[in-house]
């Protein structure tokens, strides 16, 4: 069994891509029931199989000790170490592949390795990146905040997920130091293969790209299973699901909160207004250029804007 | 020297402990000694290894990074070094967590990962996994007249025919946001550690005696398809669910304990009710949780002052 991250900044799609996968092994002709991907260690921060491992209560451990741990337990699992609260139903994929999900950038801890144990850690990174523009009135609604707020967190280098330290979260803290930090973090990396998604291409040819992806993580599927994947895991039926019965992956899954929202492409054109929009291609002018995301507002002379680009 | 009792054990100890009730020192020998010593970084003969242990024969060694190691051996003796110059103020909590649990095993106890009241002269367990509300259900609970018997760990002993909880006879463990929205401040003490938000709670009042069981909840969030309430799982699956909620479940294999554990898990559901209790996490809800408890023990005949 081999195990291939599925890293993304929040609110790119990994999640869908994760239904995708889920949905190509289901066994009874129906969409896979969204609050049944329990695999405990579907989510590198969650904490169940770093105490099951390491014996330890995370509660009494700080964020940087528990980072200094994590490359160890991501070691045992990738080597097949059990995660102690009972294995997956779909274990048809775990056979061959173990997909992981994961938020955090690719960082170094405190005592200066990888986070993530670096190649020891998984075999390569299917790594899903979404237009900044599109992800922040998501993440907004995600964290209940402002746009403007979103627009300051993913700009912002100490931003993450779970940081507290009066409370304990449900995971450990996921470094976010800014969209582009995020993905440079991830592009730039040497110590496993990556495989990089635009979701702007998996939502106008999701069979392709899954095609292409599961490919790169050596995961057999046949064109048929794809295709049926790709209509069980469509974003409406997702929705749907999702009103019907609610999706217990929200944060909090007891207030009203919708974790399926548009999932459109493009959809911060009426979404955003024209400064919100100047204020990311701004900040993440660079990356949205090497991505390929085209910058609607004027900018700068190219002579200026060279710098940016040369990473 | 500290000396202190828990699970019917006496500990000497060089460092305090703050989570475990003190005793006097009767001067005998204890069950279990704790000393600062020196401690290698690795076990020398056949070892089976982990992420932060190993451990070979009656030797079991912990390695907390930058913290410190603890080497537990034959379920008596804990000698422990620290690293880095952290001051022993910042390792009692892992002695009195991790590494008696290892010691339990050594010693072929059974120890849940619970926190207990009392009621009714009986012992009521929260089992959780990390994060479940064991503390916070226990708190709460205490505040409301019920005595702490346990928190976080309760070691049941079977060999009476009828399963008994062991009191710690100690102390709460709560986080910063639970004292506060519990209106606990006035009975908080010491950070676990130096670096956490977690602070010692005093209960109101606390069980000394070994209790029989009266009721074992599992804690559950309300997530899809999960709803809010007290439901029974099937009595066959109720040995596996205990099971899962074993301390240290890893150290079951790891130290061949699973027939002991079996026999065990099958004892104590046969002898008490094993229930779910699902909640949300948001302490406005509390009242509404203890009411229907509350309920619920008064339909068992647990509690004739539950009203």
């Amino acid at each position: 069994m081999k195990t291939i991250w599925l890293a993304s900044y929040p609110r790119s799609g990994n999640t869908w891509f994760r239904m995708l996968i889920a949905n190509l092994f289901a066994g009874d002709g129906q969409p896979v029931n969204i609050n049944e991907l329990r695999d405990p260690r579907a989510i590198a921060s969650a904490r169940e199989p770093f105490e099951y491992l390491s014996l330890i209560d995370s509660g009494v451990l700080t964020h940087d000790e528990i980072d200094c741990l994590r490359p160890r337990i991501y070691e045992a699992l990738a080597c097949g170490a059990e995660s102690g609260h009972g294995e997956d139903s779909d274990s048809a994929v775990r056979r061959s592949v173990h997909f992981v999900k994961l938020h955090d950038a690719y960082t170094l801890t405190p005592e200066g390795e990888p986070l993530l144990a670096g190649a020891r850690g998984a075999e390569g990174a299917i790594f899903i990146v979404r237009d900044p523009r599109d992800i922040a009135q998501s993440l907004a609604k995600h964290r209940a905040t402002t746009v403007d707020d979103a627009i300051a967190f993913m700009n912002d280098p100490q931003a993450a997920f779970s940081w507290q330290t009066g409370e304990q979260r449900a995971q450990f803290r996921q470094k976010l130091p800014t969209w582009s930090g995020h993905v440079s973090s991830w592009l730039n990396q040497r110590d496993v293969p990556i495989h990089l998604v635009r979701y702007e291409d998996l939502a106008a040819d999701t069979a392709g790209r899954l095609k292409s992806a599961l490919a790169f993580a050596g995961l057999a599927a046949t064109d048929e299973a794809i295709t049926r994947a790709v209509r069980f895991a469509d974003f409406a039926r997702l929705r749907q699901q999702e009103q019907e019965n609610g999706f217990r992956e929200t944060e909090h899954p007891w207030r009203p909160q919708i974790f399926f929202r548009r999932g459109e492409v493009g959809g911060w054109r009426d979404e955003l207004t024209a400064e919100q929009v100047a204020r990311i291609e701004t900040d993440h002018e660079a990356m949205m250029r090497r991505l390929g995301y085209k910058l609607t507002t004027p900018r700068a002379p190219p002579r200026d804007r060279a710098r940016g680009t040369a990473e | 020297m500290h000396s202190y009792y828990m699970a019917g054990l006496s500990i000497s100890s060089e460092i305090a402990l703050p989570g475990l009730l003190a005793q006097g020192d009767d001067g005998g020998p204890s069950e279990i000694s704790i000393r600062r010593d020196k401690v290698d970084s690795a076990l020398n003969s056949k070892r089976i290894v982990g992420p932060t242990w190993q451990m070979s024969g009656d030797q079991f060694l912990l390695r907390i990074p930058n913290v410190a190691r603890f080497l537990v051996t034959g379920g008596s003796t804990v000698a422990f070094e620290t690293e880095n110059d952290t001051p022993v103020e910042d390792v009692a909590i892992f002695l009195v967590g991790t590494v008696l649990g290892i010691l339990l095993h050594q010693r072929g106890h059974i120890a849940l990962h619970a926190s207990a009241v009392q009621v009714d002269g009986k012992a009521v367990l929260f089992c959780g996994r990390s994060r479940a509300g064991k503390s916070t259900m226990a708190a709460a609970l205490s505040q409301r007249g019920y005595p702490l018997v346990t928190d976080n760990l309760c070691v049941v002993a079977t060999a009476a025919g009828t399963p008994m909880a062991l009191p710690d006879g100690g102390r709460l463990r709560l986080w910063a946001q639970a004292i506060e929205s519990l209106d606990l401040g006035t009975r908080r003490s010491a950070p676990v550690r130096t670096h956490i938000e977690k602070y010692y709670v005093e209960p109101p009042s606390a069980a000394c005696e070994a209790l029989p069981l009266g009721a074992i909840y599992v804690l559950r969030e309300t997530r899809p398809p999960l709803r809010e309430g007290i439901d029974q799982p099937h009595a066959t699956s109720t040995p596996l669910l205990l099971l899962r909620h074993i301390h240290l479940p890893l150290l079951i294999r790891k130290m061949n304990r699973e027939a002991a554990h079996f026999k065990a898990a099958i004892e104590i559901s046969n002898a008490v009710g094993i229930f779910y209790l699902t909640r949300n996490f948001e302490f406005v809800g509390m009242p509404a949780v203890i009411s229907s408890l509350e309920r619920h023990w008064r339909e068992m005949g647990l509690a004739e002052r539950a009203t």
